[in-house]
């Protein structure tokens, strides 16, 4: 195994075994030695978040877990992502992220948040608790093609057909793909609000998000 | 390593807050989650609204979080209170909670309305929150489940602070006739902690906190615990079960109305299911070991 793998290896190891200073320090040396950040973040970072994911739909690892090894990606991230040629970054499609208004239960979205990162979607976070008009304004505001809503609440789960509604009314439902999940939502939910897909968990949304963009 | 089995919540039961409970009550909100008058107003009304056989107070999970200092988003007339901005990022200032005055506030409120709907003649439910739960208001979650993984002793630290708010709370509830409480914690359920972290948090708190909270409530107080907290107690070989025949079928909030006295512990059903009947009259009360 040459130094780069074994690296890149250390990478994706550390990110799995949630080893955050480890995952940092890697990838410090890994830049010392003058190897390419883009391939640290790929072929280190993305693909021990990616068998974090694999682990997660076998049961093996849970939320928490998966909290726990983005927390060394991004540990790894911080490190190298300033040292990525600017065009790296420009191929990705964007989405808009958030829990509807009136809920602050966010495990899940974050969750959601991560994988979709890992898997190269430049996600916009609203956080909790979020207005609907704010899920509308920065789809619009930052071009993105996604809205991703989740719910753990059947109070609050109407607003994300009120949210599809503010698309219709500001002219952006076509433009915008409308993803949404939590614990009370189903697919009959999504059809009955007319969103354009439900997921059930963190690694589904990834799949459903690249086949609503047609991204192989 | 321990089997506990998770229970999913439903949600055909018991929503709480909506503007369909809220709707020609007359009450301006949020104020009305504020005063023990109106909380009482509104308990009945969900009651009604419900087709519950009890009052169920407070409305959220966040009366313990603020009484420690938490900042809360008291909402209005179609979702409750709930909360805002956290105010704690590493979980070593969660060791600095200030104690909860029961005398001002919320939470004091909340006990009052207990109060008021006891002398009216309503059976009350006091819903009090365990330490995910309470936690999530205060800290993001992820500093929490990090701890928990990484600093296990810190976090064990931290759930029997909370745990003895917790437990005066209870026995402060009980000044007001409060009979029945409920216990939930289903942010820490196993789906999210996994089994391995879901036996620790039993064998660190769950298990001694109700052990004790056993001991000190009074004897016509019955505990209904979420059937998160059953399952992790079962799964983990810390509890078991023991049928117990009632008169008759009946509706569970009305088996655990007829509990109160006979047994600490209920635990096969949530309590927001409002229509499951035991339909072959057996009660499971269950038994701490």
């Amino acid at each position: 195994m040459s130094v780069k793998e074994e690296l890149l290896k250390r990478l994706s190891d550390g990110v799995v075994n949630m080893e955050e200073d480890d995952v940092a320090e890697a990838a410090q040396e890994y830049l010392e030695a003058g190897y390419p950040a883009f391939d640290g973040i790929m072929k280190g970072l993305i693909d021990g978040m990616n068998r974090a994911g694999q682990l997660y739909e076998e049961e093996e690892y849970f939320v928490t877990d998966v909290l726990l090894c983005s927390d060394a990606m991004y540990a790894g991230l911080d490190v190298l992502r300033p040292c990525l040629p600017d065009e790296e970054d420009k191929a990705k499609r964007k989405g808009v992220i958030g829990v509807v208004e009136g809920d602050t239960h966010d495990i899940g979205k974050n969750l959601v948040k991560i994988m979709m990162e890992t898997a190269g979607f430049d996600m916009i976070d609203l956080g909790r608790d979020v207005p609907l008009q704010k899920f509308v304004d920065t789809a619009r505001e930052e071009g993105a093609e996604l809205i991703c809503m989740s719910t753990l609440m059947t109070t609050t789960m109407g607003g994300m057909e009120t949210v599809i509604h503010l698309l219709e009314e500001n002219g952006l439902r076509d433009k915008v793909k409308v993803m949404i999940g939590g614990g009370p939502i189903s697919q009959r939910y999504a059809d009955k609000i007319g969103a354009d897909g439900y997921s059930q968990n963190a690694v589904e949304a990834v799949k459903l998000a690249k086949r609503l963009l047609d991204i192989a | 390593m321990a089997e506990i089995k998770d229970f999913n919540c439903t949600y055909d039961n018991s929503v709480g807050i909506s503007k369909e409970v809220t709707a020609g009550l007359s009450l301006t909100f949020p104020d009305a989650y504020m005063h023990a008058d109106t909380m009482a107003v509104l308990a009945k009304a969900l009651k009604a609204h419900d087709g519950a056989d009890f009052c169920g107070l407070p409305f959220c999970h966040t009366v313990e979080a603020e009484a420690m200092g938490g900042s809360i988003n008291f909402g209005n007339d179609k979702a409750g209170p709930r909360a805002k901005e956290y105010i704690y990022t590493s979980p070593e200032e969660l060791l600095e909670l200030p104690e909860i005055d029961f005398t001002k506030g919320r939470v004091y409120e909340t006990l009052l309305a207990c109060q008021i709907l006891k002398k009216q003649g309503e059976q009350v439910v006091l819903e009090v929150s365990g330490p995910f739960t309470i936690l999530n208001v205060l800290i993001d979650a992820r500093h929490v489940f990090k701890a928990v993984r990484k600093k296990p002793e810190l976090m064990k630290e931290v759930f029997w602070k909370l745990g003895k708010e917790l437990q005066r709370y209870v026995k402060e509830a009980e000044k007001y006739g409060v009979e029945m409480i409920s216990y939930a914690d289903s942010s820490g359920g196993v789906n999210i902690l996994g089994p391995k972290t879901a036996e620790q948090v039993v064998s660190d708190f769950t298990y001694e906190f109700l052990k004790e909270l056993e001991e000190a409530a009074g004897e016509g107080t019955l505990i209904l615990l979420c059937p998160k907290t059953t399952f992790a107690l079962l799964g983990t070989g810390k509890a078991e079960l023991k049928e117990i025949e009632l008169p008759g079928p009946m509706r569970y909030g009305e088996a655990c109305i007829y509990m109160k006295g006979r047994i600490h512990f209920a635990g096969q059903m949530c309590i927001k299911n409002i229509n499951y009947r035991l339909e072959n009259g057996r009660f499971k009360a269950l038994v701490l070991k």
